[in-house]
């Protein structure tokens, strides 16, 4: 336990001192700043305000995660930085988790800080405190913790572009799941059942997806939240377990 | 005491180390020498627990390698090193340090005494990033020794150095023979390495040629000399 934490915390040093992080920070400041100047051309409709700040809140935070996390373990293996830390009293399980743990505090530090951000706009906007829009941030914060489980686990094996690939293509189709399946229920046949197959297989990361309540002021449940929650851990806990049977395998 | 025992290592298909046996006393300081690309990073891999034999076994004290029991006795340079760039030396010390148990590794005071004896004290706390070669590899030796092993692993530990630096390392090396560690360590400069060793190993192509004391292999000769003739004796045949 002690090692993942002091891995963990390495990890973290490392990623919260890269320039390229406050490249895309100040990027993603600029993006939420202009946030404001989109309240006036939406004529006080603080709505898209809300939908315009939640969803470059989410691609920045999916950018930073794919930054920091492609390339984690493999440039560690290539440049045998590694070699210390496998000589020294850890297993590679502990590798691998103070690796996602450490990740997972840098990204959450980022989003945190464009959350800050994004709740003074709308403050200022709406005179309010946008607390589903907090929960929408929440929410994307689960996503990012299982995107990088999911690339962790392509790093295991992959260089940092085929990681990179891999983990977008199930980003994005992760998203597009519940629209194909409902186009899938209209065609019937083996379409469905393919489709349905890929459904249950694959993540539905829609469902991390609260930002259109988020700005239309609708609640989720308790129970929805916390399924949410339980499906994130247990997505995440599945890659990073595979992450490390890979990473186990692997000749350094 | 270290025993190696039927040793071998399989990359695509190609023996590169091939049913290697030899021991190492404890206290003993033993150099593993051969040709780039004898196998003596192989070697020195398997028995710091960063890759696994394919077929023998290592074992130190009685237990395996990689065993965490006995990770916590050793200490391991890898060649050339390569760093956490962002980190500053004593960061990184740290880190290694608190991969530990023992209390002493935490210990600042420790980690600063140590990076006065590599002498890259005044460094301590610029990054990494602006380290020349030479000071990389001195805090590459610090943080083998974080933790006070019994065992220390050099991989090539001279390599990078200037003549000043190379002997402030050897200096560092006979302080540790005198404090009952054993030190195994790998090198192709065989001049500093007559100097050190109590035992030397030869390896070439994957096999061992020789294990047991310097003087004995050298004969009378210098070491470089006795290495030279026993490489092209079996290059011969």
């Amino acid at each position: 336990m002690n090692s993942i934490w002091v891995i963990a915390k390495n990890t973290f040093k490392e990623a919260i001192r890269d320039r390229i992080l406050y490249g895309i920070l100040g990027f993603a400041v600029f993006y939420l700043l202009t946030d404001l100047f989109f309240a006036r051309l939406a004529l006080g409709d603080v709505s898209m305000v809300k939908s315009f700040g939640l969803a470059g809140i989410y691609v920045c935070g999916v950018v930073v995660t794919v930054f920091l996390g492609a390339s984690v373990l493999y440039k560690e293996i290539e440049s045998r930085t590694l070699y210390f830390v496998i000589s020294k009293p850890v297993t590679r399980a502990e590798i691998v988790l103070g690796k996602f743990f450490g990740l997972f505090a840098a990204i959450a530090l980022t989003i945190s800080a464009m959350a800050a951000i994004y709740l003074g706009v709308v403050g200022y906007e709406a005179r309010e405190f946008d607390m589903l829009g907090l929960l929408a941030i929440l929410f994307e914060l689960f996503e990012m913790g299982f995107f990088v489980a999911l690339l962790l686990f392509f790093s295991s094996f992959a260089s940092p572009l085929t990681a990179t690939i891999y983990s977008s293509i199930l980003l994005f189709s992760g998203h597009l799941l519940e629209l194909v399946l409902e186009n899938a229920a209209q065609i019937g046949g083996i379409t469905l059942r393919l489709v349905s197959g890929a459904y249950y297989i694959l993540p539905n990361l829609e469902k991390f997806n609260i930002r259109g309540l988020a700005a239309h002021h609708t609640m989720i449940s308790w129970p929805v939240g916390i399924s949410v929650f339980v499906y994130a851990v247990a997505y995440s806990t599945l890659l990073l377990y595979f992450a490390i049977i890979c990473f186990k395998r692997r000749e350094l | 005491m270290i025993e190696i025992s039927r040793l071998t290592k399989i990359y695509a298909g190609r023996r590169v180390v091939d049913g290697l046996s030899f021991s190492v006393q404890k206290g003993r300081v033993f150099g593993f020498l051969g040709q780039n690309g004898a196998g003596k990073t192989t070697v020195i891999k398997v028995v710091v627990g960063i890759s696994l034999s394919d077929e023998g076994c290592v074992r130190i004290e009685g237990l395996p390698a990689g065993d965490v029991a006995i990770k916590e006795k050793i200490g391991f340079m890898p060649e050339a090193p390569y760093f956490y760039a962002r980190l500053t030396g004593l960061e990184f010390l740290r880190f290694c340090g608190d991969l530990f148990r023992n209390r002493r590794s935490k210990d600042t005071a420790s980690h600063e005494e140590l990076l006065k004896e590599v002498g890259i004290y005044e460094a301590r706390d610029k990054r990494i990033s602006t380290y020349s070669k030479g000071m990389k590899q001195r805090l590459g030796f610090a943080q083998a020794l974080v933790n006070d092993p019994d065992y220390v692993f050099l991989d090539e530990p001279l390599d990078g150095l200037d003549p000043i630096g190379r002997r402030e390392i050897k200096e560092i090396i006979k302080r540790l023979k005198t404090r009952g560690k054993t030190i195994f360590f790998n090198s192709h400069i065989l001049y500093d390495t007559e100097e050190l060793c109590d035992d030397v190993g030869i390896i070439h192509e994957g096999k061992l040629l020789y294990s047991g004391p310097v003087k004995e292999f050298c004969a009378g000769r210098p070491l470089e000399a006795a290495f030279i003739n026993t490489i092209e004796a079996v290059s011969r045949t």
